[in-house]
């Protein structure tokens, strides 16, 4: 073979080889393109979180109680009194405070002075810590008691007062756009679900101070729900 | 062509056919390395993720998959192709080096193959081999300068760059000068070499402009946000100087971020949109979306972001430069990384781990939610039209040029 000849054969080779490594490469992307067109890609979706405690009973239950204080339907009403909550909630006290059981670790007792609805430093403290760690929940659950001390209707309007306070607080703190679609309030006064010695053990406001149901029911109970409805 | 009339000369004792034997292994090497390169490149085109090559000996060791290689970070870059806005991904680099280093393949065994050859022959090969050189000295200051990381496949291209020009010299240093000389004939045949090395230059992006795939405006088609508006007052206005309304949702710690603000700069597209930044941190410790941290650390930079006010894009700037170092602390836990951006920013330490700050990052979260977003970032919507996320890489020029021209109303066709 020729200088000439041989000079032609090497460049068709070279040029052949580049040529049909890079059309191959292009039209086989070109291929998985084709095939991967108008299908949905594999990504999650943002979306609040729910944990496993949120059974499908206790979404019955928090959404009876969400709707009937005016949260989820956007009532004009807000709150549930002491019968409202026992009579949506369709249970006994004990059953009622067993739902946020699994709430011990997101849960807080912000304890108030007897016959008081001010909130001092430790309970304005522990209410903005726990509130600003939301994490993924989508509603926050402030629920007001009053120790037995006093009358029925006295008891009744103090745990609305301790309630609403709690709610002011943090709408000012926090100045969210979302507060009355969240947060829910409940105000069981002294007649219905008193908190037990057990939830002593839960994170207080006044953890140095002797705890008593007296002192655990002198209080506002709040926990963001991490159930999605 | 006749070799005959400008001077020829048998190879005698001081042969160079060992250093065009040696040449022709560099040129072998030069066209495996700018072929990996130049695949792994056009295996993007089909829009989706693949592990690339990363090795000084392709084929060996694993291919990286975590996007985390310097070959990645080098692919993704703004200097891996050019002519971006043209057509999608634009052409690789490595493309045309493919073609230089197969056309050097091609004139090693050519001379090879003759019993004569010319120094005319053997100083064309100094010329063309000077190119690869050249282009290879320009691409590693920009990869020390510019992408601040070097890819062992281009560690490979410069390597062979630099062994074809070495071997080419001592192949003309070598080779006997002619008796007699005759300028325009080596002209001519100096012409008609540079005429094939042209071609085969131009021939594969030629194919690669051929066969590539096309892209429709269906692309395009993607929904915006459902709740575009800022009630949280968690959007951060970082990038002022355009006019053209965009929502950037970015992990200060994320690769990819800082990849895509780079390219963003580099395109000069970003001059014409006025950037709103959400943060949206891929770390357990604030985001429930996430069941393990993809950039531990996200957080508590977030909180710093956020605690910096107006100086949040300086704060976001550092961040991105720091973002081995903020990770690696991260996955140690919160308090390293609050430890060094305090040690950065030390009037920020009053602000971070705050309730207030912590509830304006879960706010950002919050706003995500509302619009339903993938958990994924970057994320750029332009006039609340969301830029396809396979296209904020490579196809970012290109895509983000019709986006433009779409509001506009000058569509490019």
């Amino acid at each position: 073979m020729n200088a000439g000849r041989a000079h032609l054969v090497l460049l068709l080779v070279a040029v052949a080889g580049v040529g049909l490594s890079v059309s191959s490469w292009t039209r086989a992307a070109a291929v998985r393109l084709g095939e991967t067109q108008g299908k949905a890609p594999e990504v999650a979706t943002a979306s609040a979180s729910d944990m496993g405690y949120c059974s499908g009973e206790l979404k019955v239950i928090l959404k009876r109680v969400l709707t009937s204080c005016g949260l989820v339907a956007g009532g004009s009403s807000r709150g549930c009194q002491p019968l409202q909550a026992r009579q949506v909630a369709s249970m006994s006290g004990g059953d009622f405070n067993a739902l946020f059981s699994p709430l011990a670790d997101r849960a807080a007792i912000l304890q108030f002075d007897k016959d008081s609805d001010q909130i001092d430093g430790a309970s304005s403290e522990l209410m903005e810590k726990t509130f600003s760690d939301r994490r993924g929940a989508s509603y926050f659950f402030v629920v007001s008691r009053a120790s037995p001390e006093g009358s029925t209707e006295h008891n009744r309007d103090l745990s609305h007062r301790r309630g609403n306070a709690v709610l002011e607080h943090i709408r000012a703190k926090f100045q969210d756009p979302d507060i009355d679609q969240e947060v829910g309030l409940l105000w069981l006064g002294e007649e219905f679900a008193q908190l037990d010695q057990q939830f002593c053990q839960w994170k207080r406001s006044r953890t140095g101070d002797a705890c008593g149901t007296a002192e655990l029911n002198r209080s506002s109970f709040i926990a963001w729900i991490d159930c999605r409805l | 062509m006749s070799q005959t009339d400008y001077g020829q000369h048998e190879v005698g004792a001081t042969s160079p056919r060992k250093t065009l034997i040696l040449l022709a292994v560099f040129a072998l090497a030069g066209v495996i390395f700018a072929g990996v390169s130049s695949y792994d490149f056009i295996a993007h085109l089909d829009r989706q993720v693949h592990a690339i090559t990363c090795s000084i000996v392709p084929g060996i060791g694993p291919k990286d998959i975590s996007g985390e290689s310097g070959c990645h970070t080098v692919l993704m870059s703004p200097y891996s192709s050019v002519l971006r806005d043209l057509t999608w991904g634009g052409i690789p680099i490595a493309l045309p080096a493919l073609g230089v280093f197969a056309f050097l393949l091609f004139r090693a065994v050519d001379l090879l193959l003759r019993k004569r050859m010319t120094r005319a022959e053997t100083g064309f090969m100094v010329a063309a081999t000077a190119l690869p050189v050249l282009t290879s000295i320009v691409y590693g200051i920009v990869s020390a300068t510019q992408i601040g990381t070097f890819c062992k496949v281009c560690v490979g291209i410069y390597a062979s760059s630099l062994g074809v020009f070495v071997a080419a010299i001592a192949a003309h240093i070598l080779t006997s000068p002619p008796k007699e000389k005759s300028k325009s004939g080596i002209l001519g045949q100096w012409g008609f070499y540079f005429v094939e090395g042209l071609a085969m230059v131009a021939l594969p992006v030629l194919f690669y402009l051929t066969f590539k795939p096309a892209y429709t405006d269906s692309l395009l088609h993607t929904s915006g946000l459902r709740h575009p508006e800022d009630k949280y007052g968690v959007m951060l206005d970082m990038h002022g100087k355009g006019q053209v309304p965009a929502v950037e949702v970015l992990d200060p710690l994320c690769p990819a971020c800082k990849g895509f603000s780079e390219r963003l700069a580099a395109s000069g597209l970003g001059e014409q949109l006025q950037i709103k930044v959400v943060l949206f941190p891929l770390d357990k410790e604030c985001n429930w979306m996430v069941s393990e941290s993809l950039h531990a650390g996200a957080c508590a930079v977030s909180e710093a972001v956020l605690c910096a006010g107006d100086r949040a894009s300086k704060v976001l700037a550092w961040a991105f430069a720091n973002q081995d170092d903020l990770r690696a602390r991260g996955g140690g836990g919160q308090s390293a990384v609050y430890a060094r951006i305090k040690q950065e920013f030390p009037d920020l330490a009053s602000c971070l781990g705050q309730p207030a700050v912590r509830a304006r990052v879960n706010k950002g979260l919050r706003w995500i939610v509302a619009n339903s977003l993938p958990v994924l970032t970057p994320q750029l919507f332009v006039r609340n039209q969301k830029l396809p996320d396979e296209d904020t890489d490579l196809g970012l020029d290109y895509v983000l040029s019709r986006v433009l021209a779409q509001g506009a109303g000058e569509v490019r066709r």
